[in-house]
């Protein structure tokens, strides 16, 4: 029920970023969820990108609408971030759900703030222990290891070839994608890949994890570059203002070296908090492409001018690694979110939602754009970080803020992180 | 249904018990009595008023009686001599690992018991539901990492050199002892070393596609602080890492055996652990010396001139008992509620709810019938 009692409606808009995104939320999904809603919208043309036919979804209290009708309703599901213009089509007051990286979207933060929304990020949403409920760290790691064994084979002049040394995969971070990241690159991306590897002599993967306490460590990092034939990031990092592998870094590895992009870390140079990729000067990919040369055109139009992206090797990235299988990442989706949305729609939306009630409530709350602020006034009131040479010199270009926000000043103690503001609120 | 808790005799190490908590869920689960033996709890100062607060059904009994009951539920299988006092008709829920025991699956069969194998109850993606992985790769990870911080006079000083640990396997077990391994083991003193700038731990993971390769193995020992065994082995008669390749680590090298294979000669072939030549650990003891006594007690078969400092135990989630039985204790919840439900359901593993599915993969019967297939 909503504040004044009356049950919400629910809108599952479809995603239009490229034409590659064919993911939308399954039937048996919103057979589940309707009885908790006053109506479900689904768009137009839902399903189709992965062969499920649009009569699969109808059932008591589904109604077909538009693109627009979709979007205006109370609460409004969709796993990409809308874009700004179908932001502006939400309600004041509605309530958005999907994967909105608070922590390194705060542009993004300010506007859902400003458009006077409700919002649950997707991302957030952490059990008591911290555990993400909502994710689906296995996909993009297959589905991006995959990738990247795939272009390694065209890159690497022995990879099939006779004494060949061990392929040798350097995964930065071993968070939840980071581990599945291991598994995946001890076996080549793929089963099939590692079947037919099996079958010949040739030794397999080496692969070496390296946290945030050595990717520190400039020697270290240079030494093991230079033998590094893939290099994956899979860091969820806790400075995202400062790059993990600076671009000098990437000219050392071998020239067939490929890397491989598992984060979803964009550019935001002009944000209060800028941020800035982990990996220097690497392009980003998406669901028409995530293969990409270093003469393609993706370089110039997602990396922001200033950044040095003059060492380049071919890189597979792509914002969305689940889409790569549409089907298999909307049910594992479905699976997870069904309980968090009937709790949510149950309770009238975030202003219903009650810590004591329950973990679900919790875990809904600690993602909510509600619990943001006070996580922005711990950063403002902290120090703030050094930032990179890129982030100096743009910060030399704007205008002077107050003497605190200044981004030249030295690194004194480090602002909480958001792991850390999530468990901690 | 009358529910019976043992406690596990294995060592005196052996401290765990399931908590008061589980004992509310039996009872909400329709439990009538619910017979703990006597002590049951006091490894872990756990006191028996507890478990009377918890349930006014619960009645203290000795390890005979526990066992006597409709329905008896403990981790750890009890020995064949405590197998044999179930009865007829009655639901034993443990860890039974019915491939690697398989008479131990028949003589349950045989004496008519509905055996449900907590380690076989998994999903429809085959993924275990009563499990504690996480905590064999972190406790037994944490262990490692104190005697590598004693023997390591540099361990916190900035200049040290990274440290470098090998992982054999990446499963379930490695993938967490892989994390666990770049953060020492334990998240605290990540923090305290990344602030003093000490520099971190490279984890280098070789799966059987490499492991194989002589010249690559040696030549990783030869740099390793930390070797850990995570694998998970089809063919237990072979290490992967023969005794002679220990040789070449560095002699303040340390030895992680996180998985639970064992010396086995009374078997052809043989079984010989997947880094030959370390001692079987339980809980208690766990640490090895080269000069431990346990060496001299190993199959004179057993090759291990080559030592270096080992950790070894049957069950790293016992070293932290109450974690680990909170861990079991919600996992075994809605199987206890299925079974008390409807203890002489027929449950299909292809049909039924999510939960009847699971348990009905983990049944003594279900298991021969898929063996003999």
């Amino acid at each position: 029920m909503a504040g004044d009692g009356r049950r919400l409606t629910l809108g599952l808009p479809r995603m239009r970023k490229e034409a590659g995104e064919r993911r939308d939320f399954l039937p048996p999904f919103v057979r589940e969820v309707a009885p908790h809603a006053a109506r479900v919208v689904v768009e137009n043309g839902i399903g189709s990108g992965m062969g499920v036919r649009q009569d699969e979804y109808q059932g008591p209290g589904v109604v077909v609408g538009t693109h627009e009708e979709a979007y205006g309703q109370d609460v409004v599901l969709v796993v990409r971030v809308p874009g700004p213009e179908e932001l502006r089509l939400l309600r004041p007051g509605a309530t958005l759900v999907c994967m909105l990286h608070f922590p390194t979207r705060p542009g993004r933060v300010s506007l859902l703030r400003r458009l006077d929304l409700e919002a649950v990020s997707l991302d957030s949403i952490v059990d008591d222990e911290g555990r993400r409920l909502v994710e689906d760290p296995e996909a993009v790691a297959w589905n991006g290891l995959d990738a990247a064994f795939g272009a390694l084979e065209h890159t690497h002049p022995r990879f099939w070839g006779p004494r060949r040394q061990p392929i040798r995969v350097t995964i930065l971070g071993a968070g939840a994608v980071g581990r599945e990241a291991v598994e995946a690159a001890t076996k080549c991306g793929s089963l099939a890949r590692f079947d037919r590897l099996e079958a010949t002599a040739l030794p397999g993967v080496e692969v070496v994890t390296v946290g945030r306490n050595l990717t520190r460590v400039g020697a270290y990092m240079r030494d093991r570059l230079r033998v590094t034939d893939l290099l994956v990031d899979a860091t969820a990092r806790h400075e995202p203002g400062q790059p993990v592998v600076p671009n000098t870094w990437i000219g050392l590895l071998p020239r067939h070296a490929v890397v491989c992009d598992l984060a979803v870390d964009g550019y935001e140079l002009d944000a209060d908090e800028p941020t800035v990729r982990g990996l220097e000067g690497i392009p980003a990919g998406n669901l028409d492409r995530w293969v990409i040369e270093t003469d393609d055109p993706l370089w110039d139009a997602t990396i922001p001018s200033g950044v040095d992206s003059r060492n380049r090797r071919v890189v597979v990235s792509c914002y969305s690694w689940p889409g790569v299988h549409p089907r298999a990442c909307m049910q594992r989706y479905d699976t997870q979110l069904t309980p968090l949305l009937a709790i949510l729609l149950d309770r009238g939306g975030v202003g219903g939602l009650r810590p004591l009630r329950g973990p679900q409530d919790r875990a809904l709350l600690r993602a909510s754009l509600r619990s943001w602020p006070s996580r922005e006034d711990v950063r403002r009131s902290a120090t703030p970080r050094s930032g990179s040479p890129i982030l100096r010199r743009r910060a030399a270009r704007r205008p002077a803020r107050s003497p605190n926000r200044s981004l030249t000043q030295s690194a004194g103690s480090r602002p909480a992180t958001a792991r850390q503001q999530i468990l901690g609120s | 249904m009358n529910v019976g808790l043992p406690r596990m005799h294995k060592e005196a190490g052996e401290r765990r018990d399931f908590l008061p908590r589980f004992v509310a869920a039996l009872e909400a689960a329709g439990a009538t009595a619910i017979t703990l033996e006597e002590g049951y709890g006091a490894g872990m100062d756990i006191p028996a008023s507890a478990y009377e607060a918890a349930s006014s059904r619960v009645r203290f009994g000795t390890y005979e009686d526990c066992l006597e009951q409709d329905m008896v539920v403990v981790v750890r299988c009890p020995d064949e001599t405590g197998l044999r006092i179930l009865r007829r008709g009655s639901v034993l829920l443990s860890m039974l690992h019915f491939p690697s025991w398989p008479s131990r699956a028949r003589l349950l069969a045989g004496m008519g018991v509905r055996a449900v194998s907590m380690d076989g109850i998994v999903d429809d993606q085959g993924h275990r539901l009563v499990e504690a992985v996480e905590a064999v790769g972190w406790n037994g990870v944490q262990a490692a990492f104190r005697e590598i911080a004693s023997l390591h006079p540099m361990f916190s000083h900035p200049d040290r050199r990274p440290l470098h640990v090998t992982c054999l396997g990446a499963g379930a077990v490695g993938s967490h002892a892989i994390r666990a391994a770049t953060r020492y083991g334990d998240p605290q003193i990540r923090e305290e070393l990344v602030s003093k700038r000490v520099p971190g731990v490279e984890v280098t993971v070789a799966d059987f596609d490499l492991t194989w390769h002589e010249d690559y193995m040696i030549s990783r020992l030869h740099r390793t602080d930390l070797l850990i065994d995570a694998t998970q082995r089809v063919d237990f008669s072979r290490p992967v890492v023969p005794n002679d390749w220990i040789e070449v680590m560095p002699p303040d090298a340390v030895l992680l055996d996180l998985s639970a294979d064992t010396y086995d000669f009374s078997v052809r072939p043989p079984k010989i652990k997947g880094i030959e030549g370390i001692p079987e650990g339980n809980l208690d003891q766990w640490v090895f010396h080269e000069n431990d006594p346990a060496y001299g007690r190993l199959d004179p078969r057993v090759r291990s001139v080559n030592r270096r400092l080992a950790l070894s135990c049957y069950a790293w989630p016992g070293l932290k008992p109450l974690q680990c039985m909170e861990t079991y204790g919600s996992q075994l919840e809605p199987v206890v509620e299925l079974i008390l439900a409807d203890p002489a359901a027929a449950w299909d593993p292809t049909s039924g709810s999510y939960e009847q599915r699971a348990v009905a993969r983990a049944e003594v019967r279900t298991w021969l019938a898929t063996a003999a297939a």
